[in-house]
């Protein structure tokens, strides 16, 4: 049979979603380094002997080839290799729901075949301190921030959003709280604050925090790391954003990104309530 | 379209509704009803009628049962201070076919999946409490798939179940028994070391 049509392909992949198919099939959506965001058929893939091995389950990471289909039919996932099988479940709910809001969000973030590299890389950051000793609270929110700023969805926080003048620190300092809109994306000067519906007032302490949480942590152009699982912090630098959310910021960060990326995805997210609503809720 | 007459035609495609049937087993079952005998094709559908009409969940259980209590709870000889929670009834099948239990059940009808929209409230887990505050278990055996949502509604139940004096446990995991080290994957290996026992 002709091969003209479809094409092999293997690569290091986290499974985001599974959907039961047939009795023992799924269709699995996965996000790749390489290919994005993907939804494969993976025939067979309850049995515990074959060429999955029992790999496929939320927020692995496998090893997988499968064969690209043309056209809207579904690539077929022939193989898949554990490499790292989240355990968030056997310690921790909020462990547990800290990653299921990570495969929910990238789900809705992205496109299929939209090829993100750094996006990849960060989620594989996040997971790791998730699923090992980091904090949730923290990992979760800046993830959130640095998905927005790859994304291009960064919100301003030197200029007004709306009329675009340059909000300056010591206009910044003089007003009590800084005012974010949260349908136009960013800081609001005192001018333009009247006409805005949806307004959140973040601290200046908030705000500093957020620019942190949303500056660029260096490339990760180098490829020989991208299977290196083991020290997911050298592939994307997440946990070096870690210590600057403090207690006192992060329920109002945690309530002004929530919003925001209620407003650019136009839904609320199922795993969005299950968030920790402070710092110091780990577990 | 189809060639078949309207009520083959009607049969093959509820067959093919059915899970594992695709159109050419579809066609394959009704053609062997249409051979067999009248009486042997229509216990089939007495069959159906019955499972429909007289099976539902045991009160105790929710296993599936034909009476207020299936046949593990109404049986006098099963240890009754030990239960087995599973997630549905057919995994209940599994772990008595292994005939290593003797101990009674609870089903839960599902996972916890939030990410689904399964939440804790659509599963059994209040009858569960329930049946271990008033009865008087000593273990309670957690078998749930060794999935993150198996592993995550376990993780909740036990929560739920912490105040009461009953021990806790899950399912082993690890190596299969007759396969070696050499192939084993590194997470196999790592919950079996976790789980080890002592000889």
């Amino acid at each position: 049979m002709s091969t003209d049509t479809s094409r092999h392909h293997s690569t290091t992949a986290i499974v985001l979603r599974l959907v039961d198919f047939s009795e023992t099939s799924l269709v699995v959506t996965l996000l790749t380094r390489d290919r994005g965001r993907i939804s494969a058929l993976a025939k067979g893939a309850r049995r515990l002997k074959g060429p999955f091995e029992g790999s496929l389950d939320l927020l692995s990471v496998c090893r997988i080839t499968l064969i690209a289909k043309s056209g809207d039919t579904l690539d077929l996932l022939t193989e898949s290799k554990l490499r790292r099988r989240f355990r968030g479940g056997e310690r921790s709910l909020g462990r547990t729901y800290a990653g299921y809001y990570i495969a929910e969000t990238l789900r809705w973030w992205l496109d299929d075949s939209e090829r993100h590299e750094a996006i990849f890389d960060l989620t594989l950051a996040a997971l790791a301190l998730i699923d090992g000793r980091g904090p949730v609270a923290e990992t979760v929110l800046a993830f959130d921030c640095q998905c927005l700023r790859l994304l291009g969805h960064a919100p301003t926080t030197r200029s007004c959003c709306i009329c675009g003048m340059k909000i300056e620190h010591g206009e910044r300092e003089t007003s009590h709280n800084v005012a974010f809109s949260v349908d136009g994306g960013g800081v609001v000067c005192a001018a333009c604050r009247p006409r805005q519906a949806s307004l959140v007032m973040l601290s200046h302490s908030a705000v500093q925090t957020l620019e942190e949480l949303l500056q660029p942590l260096g490339e990760t152009d180098d490829t020989s790391r991208q299977v290196a699982l083991s020290e997911q912090d050298g592939v994307f630098p997440l946990s070096s954003l870690l210590p600057r959310v403090g207690e006192t910021s992060y329920p109002a960060l945690r309530g002004f990104v929530t919003r925001y990326m209620q407003s650019l995805m136009g839904r609320m997210l199922r795993m969005q309530p299950y968030l920790p609503t402070t710092i110091r809720s780990r577990s | 379209m189809s060639s078949h007459a309207g009520a083959v035609s009607q049969l093959v495609d509820r067959l093919s509704q059915l899970p594992g049937i695709g159109r050419k087993s579809a066609e394959r079952l009704a053609f062997h009803l249409l051979r067999v005998r009248e009486d042997e094709a229509l216990a089939l559908s007495d069959a159906i009628r019955r499972v429909r009409t007289d099976v539902r969940y045991c009160a105790a259980c929710f296993n599936l049962s034909e009476k207020e209590l299936c046949q593990i709870c109404a049986d006098p000889n099963r240890d009754a201070a030990r239960l087995c929670v599973v997630e549905q009834p057919r995994d209940l099948l599994s772990l008595e076919a292994s005939g290593a239990y003797k101990g009674l059940y609870h089903v839960l009808l599902g996972r916890i999946a939030p990410l689904d929209g399964v939440t804790p409230d659509q599963l059994t887990i209040d009858a569960l409490v329930e049946r271990v505050r008033t009865g008087k278990f000593s273990e309670i055996i957690m078998a749930t798939n060794p999935t993150v949502e198996g592993d995550g509604t376990s993780l909740y139940l036990s929560n739920q179940l912490s105040e009461f004096p009953v021990e806790i446990t899950r399912l082993a995991r690890g190596i299969t028994a007759g396969s070696v080290l050499e192939y084993a994957n590194r997470e196999i290996i790592a919950d079996a070391l976790t789980g080890r026992q002592k000889l």
